[in-house]
């Protein structure tokens, strides 16, 4: 028997309160957030929460997404119908690519003075870590234009935001041979101001632009299937 | 009877020349003070008026309350008055005029009486049990109806419909079908009803400046919010207030762009009463006030100007700007806008054009209603090719490798059979969703089918699933 997703929409008993729904109340009003793959392979699920994100939260301003060259093209290139499918307006979306990860950083800053807009800044694995500096400048003109960055990146260096997830994909919650929505196993393991540690299983509603937690969330080395071969996952517990 | 057969009766009654025009122009100021109550207010001449209650009565203390207040202050200006509330304006105008009022001891039959019929659910059956003249019929048909036997309402109501229209005329059905809701009646009201109105009573009267702008900055976020649930912005708004001598003092300001925000909106009354804050005599204090947005217009999301606030949007302008400087510095091939072209080819039906080129409207795509995604956020072109380890005929494969890695086969969707361009000799691809153990999905499609050559058919990546 597969378990059920909890709730769609908002918290509405005081078990949601310590779960996911009331943390994402909590992110939507924070100006920077670092989404990173759980593992190697995990690139395009680290993408789809950072997509759920912009999806949910975006407004009349709409969403940026500025990217190094190689964040692009190493897992394929956007595809706009599976971006709308995903529960991104198209007429409201702008991807910019940069040829050097400067000029993505750089390009990130200018569109977060759109005021109320939702900044992808996807950054490729090559290339030393992120500086504090460079997160910290994100962060400000964030917090100065009222829009949000979302930090896409592989590495774990020291970082200005807010939240930082791994993320990995988790297994179909639909009847066997369907695929479902989209389901990813997300661990918050930074998170200023808060406790960190904490993972849930979630599935991404496109359409109603909502996440489902699942209930089993908390038990990780048992929902993995690998068996919590992956420490990571170990160490959520 | 005549005057002096009235005289002889009641030496002491005075006589005064009938003049109509003296009687509409009475009748218009007791409408125009009525508007205190509720923005519609329709005459009815030569002696009546409709004030539609919906939504406004609450805010007097209830339907009854309300009814008693315009009676009794009616009475205290001169003016005797008959009062009914109903759900239609036909049965209110019954019932105010002949349904049995309850007399007041300490008031006579020439002074306010009631009528409280309002809150009884059975008005229908009330409205039955009235003289036929209730049903606002000129004297002659009412009459006829009389000599005809039918002498209450509920008389007309039971006699067949088709007996009346050729004698009575269609007028006492059009009538009774009015009273009781069957027929919608538009009334026209004597100043045209805002769209939207927000509307404040005081309990005590208000004078001072600062009282005025608080109770315009309270009207002002009720309209707001009124004109959030409508979609709409306020183009021209007019803030009425009603003195307790019984003026009103408008006043109005214009927007150029629909407004929904109470910051600016304030602003603008704030100056204009600064100019007519002496001129408002304002000595007696005012009872209620009243936010008329006069003219609104539809309010598009996208173009909502910048304004201080966590919910603020940078403006299409601002946007365009931006793009400008990404442009500038990236090259215009790189910021893009996406695509979406009626193509089957997956690669074909979307693409992405410089940002910086005219906006023509992208065609929209919503995401499926189960949420399910049937095409990738990621593509790959062309696909990239996977080595199949174990396939059933037909069918998706079990196990594949891709770039050097086996992946397991645990979920699988499809076929999707998209058909090629026979012009460009494209082979037919049978699309599969996947999902791999570790919870990865893919677009996979086999080019070609079994059994249509003699090398078997091949295998590729197309796209990820997120």
């Amino acid at each position: 028997m597969s378990p059920r997703p909890a709730s769609f929409g908002l918290s509405d008993g005081p078990a949601q309160d310590r779960g996911f729904i009331a943390k994402l109340a909590t992110m939507a009003g924070q100006p920077l957030h670092e989404i990173g793959p759980a593992g190697p392979g995990f690139e395009a699920a680290a993408l789809g929460f950072t997509l759920a994100l912009a999806a949910s939260w975006a407004g009349a301003a709409g969403v940026f997404w500025a990217g190094e060259d190689v964040a692009f093209a190493e897992e394929g290139a956007p595809y706009p119908v599976g971006l709308a499918q995903y529960g991104l307006a198209l007429d409201r979306l702008i991807v910019a690519r940069a040829k050097k990860r400067e000029d993505a950083l750089w390009a990130a800053e200018q569109a977060l003075a759109a005021t109320g807009a939702i900044v992808i800044c996807a950054l490729g694995a090559q290339g030393k870590p992120l500086d504090l500096k460079a997160s910290r400048r994100l962060l400000l003109f964030a917090e100065r234009y009222h829009s949000r960055c979302l930090l896409l990146m592989p590495e774990n260096g020291p970082s200005a935001a807010w939240t930082r997830w791994r993320i990995a994909p988790a297994e179909s919650n639909a009847l066997p041979d369907e695929l479902g929505l989209p389901a990813f196993r997300a661990e918050l393991t930074r998170n200023r101001g808060g406790p960190s540690g904490s993972s849930f299983i979630l599935d991404w509603n496109a359409h109603e632009r909502v996440f489902a937690e699942r209930e089993v969330a908390r038990d990780l080395s048992a929902a993995h299937p690998d068996g919590s071969a992956d420490p990571r996952w170990a160490r959520a517990i | 009877m005549s005057l002096a057969d009235a005289r002889a009766i009641q030496p002491k009654l005075e006589a005064v020349e009938d003049d109509p025009e003296e009687d509409a122009r009475a009748l218009d100021n007791v409408a125009a003070w009525c508007e205190r109550f509720t923005p519609i207010v329709v005459l009815d001449p030569p002696e009546g008026l409709f004030l539609d209650i919906a939504g406004c009565s609450h805010l007097f203390g209830g339907e009854e309350k309300l009814r008693a207040e315009i009676v009794t202050r009616l009475h205290a200006q001169g003016f005797g008055s008959r009062a009914a509330i109903a759900p239609t304006p036909g049965a209110a105008w019954a019932f105010a005029r002949y349904a049995k009022q309850k007399r007041q001891p300490e008031r006579t039959l020439r002074e306010s009486l009631q009528a409280s019929l309002a809150a009884t659910e059975d008005w229908q059956t009330q409205l039955a049990n009235l003289p036929v003249e209730a049903l606002r019929l000129d004297s002659n048909a009412a009459a006829l109806l009389r000599r005809l036997g039918l002498k209450t309402v509920a008389h007309i109501l039971k006699a067949p419909r088709s007996s009346f229209t050729a004698r009575a005329g269609e007028n006492a059905m059009l009538r009774l079908d009015q009273a009781l809701g069957r027929t919608p009646e538009a009334l026209r009201p004597r100043r045209p009803a805002p769209p939207v109105f927000a509307l404040r009573r005081f309990l005590e009267p208000i004078f001072t400046a600062d009282a005025i702008l608080q109770v315009t900055q309270d009207l002002c976020g009720d309209a707001i919010e009124r004109l959030d649930i409508r979609g709409a912005g306020a183009l021209r708004a007019e803030l009425v207030l009603f003195g307790v001598d019984g003026r009103d003092r408008v006043i109005g300001v214009n927007v150029s762009k629909p407004l929904r925000e109470v910051k600016p909106l304030m602003r603008l009354f704030r100056e204009k009463l600064n100019i007519v804050g002496e001129n408002l005599n304002a000595e007696f204090g005012f009872e209620a006030a009243r936010l008329d947005i006069v003219r609104l217009a539809e309010f598009d999301e996208r173009t909502r100007t910048l304004v201080s606030g966590a919910e603020a949007s940078a403006s299409a302008e601002q946007i365009g700007g931006i793009v400008d400087v990404l442009s500038s510095r990236l090259g215009a091939k790189r910021v893009v806008r996406p695509l979406v072209h009626d193509e089957h080819a997956p690669e074909r039906a979307a693409g992405w054009r410089s940002a910086v080129a005219k906006n023509d409207q992208v065609k929209s795509v919503k995401p499926p209603a189960d949420g399910v995604q049937r095409r990738p956020v990621r593509l790959f072109a062309p696909g990239q090719l996977i080595e199949v380890m174990a396939s059933v005929p037909d069918g998706p494969p079990l196990r594949f490798r891709w770039r050097r890695v086996t992946r397991e086969v645990v979920r699988a969707e499809g076929p999707e059979r998209i058909s090629g361009d026979w012009q460009k000799r494209e082979k037919t691809r049978d699309y599969y969703r996947v999902e791999d153990k570790q919870g990865r999905r893919y677009w996979l499609y086999r080019e070609g089918l079994y059994g249509e050559s003699e090398t078997p058919p091949r295998w590729y990546v197309h796209g990820l699933f997120a």
